[in-house]
C-alpha cells in the first residue's frame, strides 16, 4: 500500500514561514515517526521529539540521518508531564497532537 | 489540555514560540486527481468524538490566552493532501488508521471507484485535510 503525504510540501512551507528555526532549541510534541521533524531539523539547533507511541519513535530513530544524530533526539513522554527543566526550549511545536 | 499548555509554557523561554499545527475535521473532500485536474466526488463524514476533541483543543488554546500565558500572533488554514494510486489503497489506509476519526459511506466508495476507473490512466485518489497553523508566544516567565 502506497500513500503519498503532502507532496506539495504545503505544511513545511507554512511551518518555515511561521518561525525561524535557525539555531533554536525545539521541542516537538507528537513527533510520531519524525515525518515533520525532518522538514526543519537541519536548520534548527537542537531538536527533541516526544511521543507516546514507542513504535513510531523507533521508526523515527531508525530514519534519523547520520548527520543529525547529535542534533535530534527522541523520547517517550507525555505532554502533561514534560521531563525537561524550565525554560529549556525556544520553540515548541504541537504536531497534530491535540 | 490546559495542563499540557501550562507544561509547555514552563519549558519555553520567555518570549518563546508555540506552534499549534493540526488538522480540523470539516467533512474532508474526497477527490480524483488526473491530468492536473481534481474533481470532488464526495465528502467524508466526521465522527462525533474527534469533532468534540477539535472543539476542546480550540477551547484550551483560548483558555491559555485568557490566562495570559500565550499571545496569539497569527493563524492560517491550508490544505493538506494524502494521495493513493487506487481507491482500494485509500480504503485500506482509512480503515486502518482513521476509522475512529472519519467515516466514508459505501455509496461514496462506489462513486469514487467509478470516477477513478473512468479517468485517465494517471488518475489517483486523494483526501483534502483542512489544516490549521497557529503561532503564539509566551508572555511571562514561569513561576
Amino acid at each position: 500500500m502506497t500513500v503519498q503525504t503532502d507532496p506539495e510540501r504545503t505544511e513545511s512551507k507554512f511551518l518555515q514561514r511561521y518561525t525561524d528555526f535557525t539555531g533554536k532549541r525545539v521541542l516537538e510534541i507528537g513527533c510520531g515517526d519524525g515525518r515533520l521533524t525532518w522538514q526543519y531539523a537541519k536548520s534548527a539547533g537542537l531538536v527533541t521529539g516526544i511521543d507516546l507511541h514507542g513504535d513510531d519513535l523507533r521508526v523515527a530513530t531508525i530514519d534519523r540521518p547520520s548527520d543529525l544524530e547529535q542534533q535530534v533526539s527522541f523520547a517517550r513522554a507525555d505532554s502533561i508531564h514534560l521531563p525537561f527543566q524550565k525554560e529549556s526550549f525556544d520553540i515548541a511545536i504541537l504536531a497534530w497532537s491535540f | 489540555m490546559v495542563h499540557a499548555l501550562n507544561e509547555i509554557r514552563r519549558v519555553l523561554v520567555k518570549g518563546g514560540s508555540l506552534i499549534d499545527l493540526r488538522p480540523l475535521l470539516d467533512r474532508w473532500p474526497i477527490e480524483v486527481s488526473s491530468n492536473g485536474e481534481n474533481r470532488e466526488v464526495g465528502r467524508a463524514t466526521d465522527l462525533p468524538g474527534p469533532l468534540a476533541d477539535d472543539g476542546a483543543a480550540n477551547q484550551a488554546m483560548a483558555e491559555s490566552e485568557h490566562r495570559g500565558w500565550f499571545l496569539r500572533e497569527r493563524q492560517d488554514i491550508f490544505p493538506f493532501f494524502y494521495y493513493w494510486d487506487t481507491p482500494r489503497e485509500m480504503q485500506e489506509h482509512i480503515d486502518e488508521t482513521w476509522n475512529d476519526v472519519i467515516q466514508i459511506e459505501d455509496d461514496l466508495w462506489s462513486s469514487l471507484r467509478s470516477s477513478w476507473a473512468t479517468a485517465n490512466a494517471d488518475a489517483r485518489v486523494r483526501i483534502r485535510l483542512k489544516m490549521m497553523i497557529t503561532s503564539l508566544h509566551k508572555k511571562n516567565s514561569f513561576k
